[in-house]
Formats: C-alpha cells, structure tokens, sequence
C-alpha cells in the first residue's frame, strides 16, 4: 500500500510506565496541508509529535511520514521533517552563521552549498545585521525566527511547530505568523501545536487530543457546527469537547532547567 | 564514500569546532585553569614544600605538578561533558538528536572538543615548571601531551556517561566536590602512596637499608621518613583510575612512577576506546527517551 499522505497514523500508541500518554490514535494530515494539533496540557500532543519526528519508538500502531514509517526507516523521516521546539535549541554562545552552519552539516549539505544555504537562512530571517552576534544577545523573537530559518534550511516536506508564538509580543507574533502564512502560501505542510485558539481557528484542520485519545477532527468551521454551533468559537468547541477542569501537572526536568537558567544559569551553559 | 558506518567526518569536525568556539569564548575557563596552577603548584607547593621538603627527592611542588595537570583535565574534560545536561534539555543537543546525523559521529566530535579543551588546559601548568625546577624536555612533553590526551577522552567520556543520567542541573558545585575532587584526592596527585619523605636534619640513609627498601619498591633519595598510606586510602587510590594515569603522567615528567607500568600503560591505551563505545552508547540513550 502506498501512502502518500505528509502524516498517518494507524493506532499509534506509546506509553510511559503506568502512563499511556497516547491510546490508537489513528490520523491523517494531507500534503499542503496546515493542520493545528489542539489539547490540554499533558493530553499527548508532544508524545505525538516525538513519535513522528522518531525520537520515541512506537508501542503500539504505526506512523508514516511522507510514506516512510517512522520505525523501520527514521533517517528518511528525519530528513524531510523540519522541527522548531517549543523552547530554543540553540547554542547561544555560538553565532546565528554558527548554529546554521552546524545545521547544514549534520543535514548532510555538500560543502560547497553550505554557505549558501545560511547567508539565505540569514537573510529569510532578517538577522543580516545580527548574524555574527552571539546568539545569547538576541530577543526571543530573534531567536524563534533563526531557528524557523534553520528548520527550513534542508528544504524539508514537512514542518513541526511545537507551539511557535509561545512568550512572543504581539509584534514578534505577528511577524513570525506572517513567515508561516507564507509557506502556507507556497504548499509546505504544518503541524503545529498550539494552546492559541485564533491562530488554530485559521488551519486548515484542527485535531484535538485530550487523554492520549484523538477525540475530534476537522476544519475550524465543521467542529464549531458540529459542538458549538452559530456563534460559537473554536475556544467554545475546545471547552466543551475537554471540559474546564484544570491539568496541572509536575515540573518536567526541562522546566527545572528553564527556571534554572531564566535565574541565570550556570557557566557550563 | 561512507565506509564505516557511523563516522561522518564533517559532522565529527563541526561538533569539535562548536566545543573549542566555547571554550575560546568562556575565558572564565583560561582563568580557572590559570588560577587552579596559582594556588595548587605555586602556593600550596612551595608553601607546604617548605615544611616538606622532599617526596623521594622531588620537592613537593614537583611531586605535586602532574596532579595539578590531571586537576586541570578533570575539570575541563567534565565542565564539557557536563553542559550536555544543559544542552538536552534547553540546548543545541535537541536539534542534533532529531537530525539524520549518526550519534556516534556526534559524541566523537565532543569527546576530541572535551579532550582538545582539556589538551590546552593541561598545559597552562607547564609555563610554571621553570618556577619549580623541572625541566621538561621536548620528548617528555610530547609523551605528556598524549597522555594528557587520553585522559582527556576518557574523562569527557566519563563525564557524558554521567551527564546522560542527569536530568536537572543546578550548579557545577556538586560535580566539583562530588566526582572532581574525589577522583583529584585520590589519585595519589598530593600525597605518595609510600616512600620517603624528607626533612630539615635527618641523617642520610644508609647505603644497605637504601638497597632493602629499593627491593620493597621504595626508593630513598636522601634522607627523610619512609611513609605509607593507611590500608583503606591505598584501596581507593589503586581503585581509582585516574590514580593509573596520573602515575604515567608523574613517570614521564619526572621518571618517578609507583604503580606497575603494565597497569599504567593499559589504562592509558585501553581507556579511550572504551570512554569512545560507553559514550556513544549514553549519547544515543539520551536520544531515545525524553
């Protein structure tokens, strides 16, 4: 059977000790396609996203990005995904040319394309002026913008956000939305996740996961008719689909270390 | 063009190349190894050297200068390997476990970056030794440098190993004074394991007693106390690895060694495959969970 979808899913599971983070999730995200991954803290989103982007082994199902099963072959995987996290996986005590030349050598550019691909990665970021500062000087919107340029550098099929106007002012969002409707525009597929009820309302697709379970799927406008109705938002449908009980949830280790380094860190840094 | 499955040797370079770029940028590390030699060689040396006198007819500022090597290369090799934990959880390391670049080629790049950092830190001693009295000659140097290397692998590799088993960090202090200083105080880098200890006043040895205790593998220059370390402290300073590659680095420098040379040499040779595989390996596992 040949799959020709960017994303499937076929009773995808995983779980972590008594945890089952993710129960048969079964999920298709088409080519060109820009589609929103909703949920509450905790609900699966980033087991999902780990699984696609092969970082975890599948428990149970099966996932194929762009045909590739993301368990028998995670290098093909690898190189079509482009990922931007949540928080920046960059070295800031590195250069923006720096961290994107190492990007280019550990996607396996050629030499000789490598400086090319990060003087455009510069310049799609707009940091020209700023590209040989370190990187601990920019804003973090700075930050955000060279690490979508860097994601994008390796020319990949499909783009993960996971939550990318997370902590930005509305300037920083604002222009940093405008680059993702931009290559909307010119047919690369997005999934991103995200707790920004407006910026889902205009995907494509809207999945929402709630207790490792996908429990809806569809446009924007075909969930609030189907759970809202007339007048309603898709923060309406997201309520009544995943209730108002809050998910709080222990500090992870990486939250232990955000706090840590917000505090001012360490020098090993 | 690949032929050995693994080793990419421009992702090997740019994982160097990132680990020296910090190190040259973080000049706190210069000071700290530049600092480190100041207090351990020249104050305490030559301070506690002046109530010493001499270990086996080395003044205690030379007996102590390959440990103050070694303590420079333990802290740089875990410094390096250390900032993986930072590197996991908000750094570049999430970018490279998510790329198609082979694992093993990454953890190579760091552990020759952690050993080149712990290669120039190694050597800010030797701009003392003239304050010390020895002289190093070039090919001891050399043989220095490669010793210093190997312990440096194996070090970073020790500290990766440890780092992948991590999850927070809030401070390098308990590295410091839990893995460093142990595996510093241990090594048999600030005191000898046995031998002769010299002091103001003390009668030559005789020449037949100088010949017995050479026999024993003590050897007396001079005059002075013939000493040896509690039962337990010797337990831990044979178990100890770094113990094995101090005293390689003491014999090359000083031509004074007190633990088998077969031992010494094995570790030095042995030791960096082994930090290469347990690396990799760790690295990979930091790779495949959260």
């Amino acid at each position: 059977m040949t799959r020709k979808n960017a994303v499937e899913t076929a009773g995808l599971s995983h779980r972590y000790g008594d945890v089952q983070a993710l129960s048969e999730v079964s999920l298709e995200i088409y080519e060109g396609e820009f589609f929103a991954l909703l949920g509450p803290n905790g609900a699966g989103k980033t087991t999902l996203v780990n699984l696609l982007m092969t970082l975890l082994p599948p428990d149970g199902g099966q996932a194929w990005v762009l045909g590739h099963d993301v368990a028998k072959q995670p290098e093909a995987v690898r190189r079509l995904l482009g990922v931007v996290f949540q928080d920046p996986a960059l070295d800031d005590r590195l250069t923006a040319v720096e961290n994107l030349e190492i990007h280019a050598v550990l996607y396996g550019l050629p030499r000789r394309r490598r400086a090319e691909a990060v003087q455009r990665a510069v310049a799609w970021a707009a940091l020209e002026e700023a590209a040989k500062r370190l990187v601990r000087t920019y804003s973090g919107g700075m930050k955000r913008r060279l690490e979508l340029a860097r994601a994008l550098l390796h020319d990949p099929r499909l783009l993960i956000l996971d939550e990318p106007t997370i902590g930005l002012d509305p300037q920083g969002r604002l222009n940093l939305w405008e680059r993702i409707s931009s290559l909307r525009a010119n047919g690369m597929t997005v999934l991103m996740t995200t707790h920004n009820l407006p910026e889902a309302e205009t995907c494509d697709r809207v999945g929402i996961l709630d207790r490792g379970k996908l429990i809806a799927v569809g446009s924007p406008g075909e969930l609030i008719a189907a759970n809202g109705g007339e007048g309603a938002t898709l923060e309406d449908v997201f309520i009544a689909l995943t209730g108002r009980q809050l998910r709080d949830e222990n500090a992870t280790a990486r939250d232990l270390m955000v706090s840590f380094a917000r505090r001012g860190g360490e020098h090993t840094r | 063009m690949n032929l050995l499955p693994g080793i990419a040797p421009a992702v090997i370079l740019v994982m160097w190349r990132r680990e020296v770029l910090r190190y040259v940028r973080d000049t706190s590390q210069l000071f700290g190894g530049i600092s480190r030699t100041i207090l351990w060689l020249v104050i305490l040396g030559l301070g506690l050297g002046a109530a010493l006198r001499e270990i086996e007819g080395y003044t205690y500022a030379q007996f102590i200068l390959p440990g103050v090597i070694t303590l420079n290369v333990l802290f740089a090799s875990m410094q390096c390997a250390i900032a993986l934990i930072w590197d996991r959880q908000v750094g570049l390391l999430r970018e490279v476990v998510i790329s198609p670049a082979p694992m093993l080629s990454v953890a190579l790049g760091k552990l020759l970056g952690g050993a080149t950092i712990a290669l120039v830190q190694g050597i800010i001693p030797f701009l003392f030794t003239p304050l010390i009295g020895v002289e190093v000659t070039l090919a001891a140097f050399l043989l220095a440098l490669v010793v210093i290397f190997s312990m440096g692998i194996t070090l970073t590799g020790a500290g990766i190993v440890l780092a992948s088993r991590l999850r927070t960090f809030e401070g390098f202090g308990a590295i410091s004074n839990g893995v460093i200083q142990p595996l510093y105080f241990l090594s048999g880098s600030i005191f000898p394991l046995r031998g002769v200890v010299g002091g103001v006043g003390f009668l030559d040895i005789p020449e037949h007693l100088r010949v017995e205790l050479r026999q024993l593998g003590i050897y007396a220059i001079g005059g002075g106390w013939v000493v040896q370390l509690p039962v337990w402290l010797q337990v831990l300073v044979y178990a100890n690895p770094v113990s094995y590659m101090l005293d390689t680095l003491r014999f090359v420098l000083l031509d004074f060694r007190q633990l088998p040379l077969a031992l010494d040499l094995g570790v030095i040779l042995l030791s960096p495959p082994l930090a290469v595989i347990a690396s990799a390996h760790a690295m990979k596992r930091m790779t495949t969970s959260r």
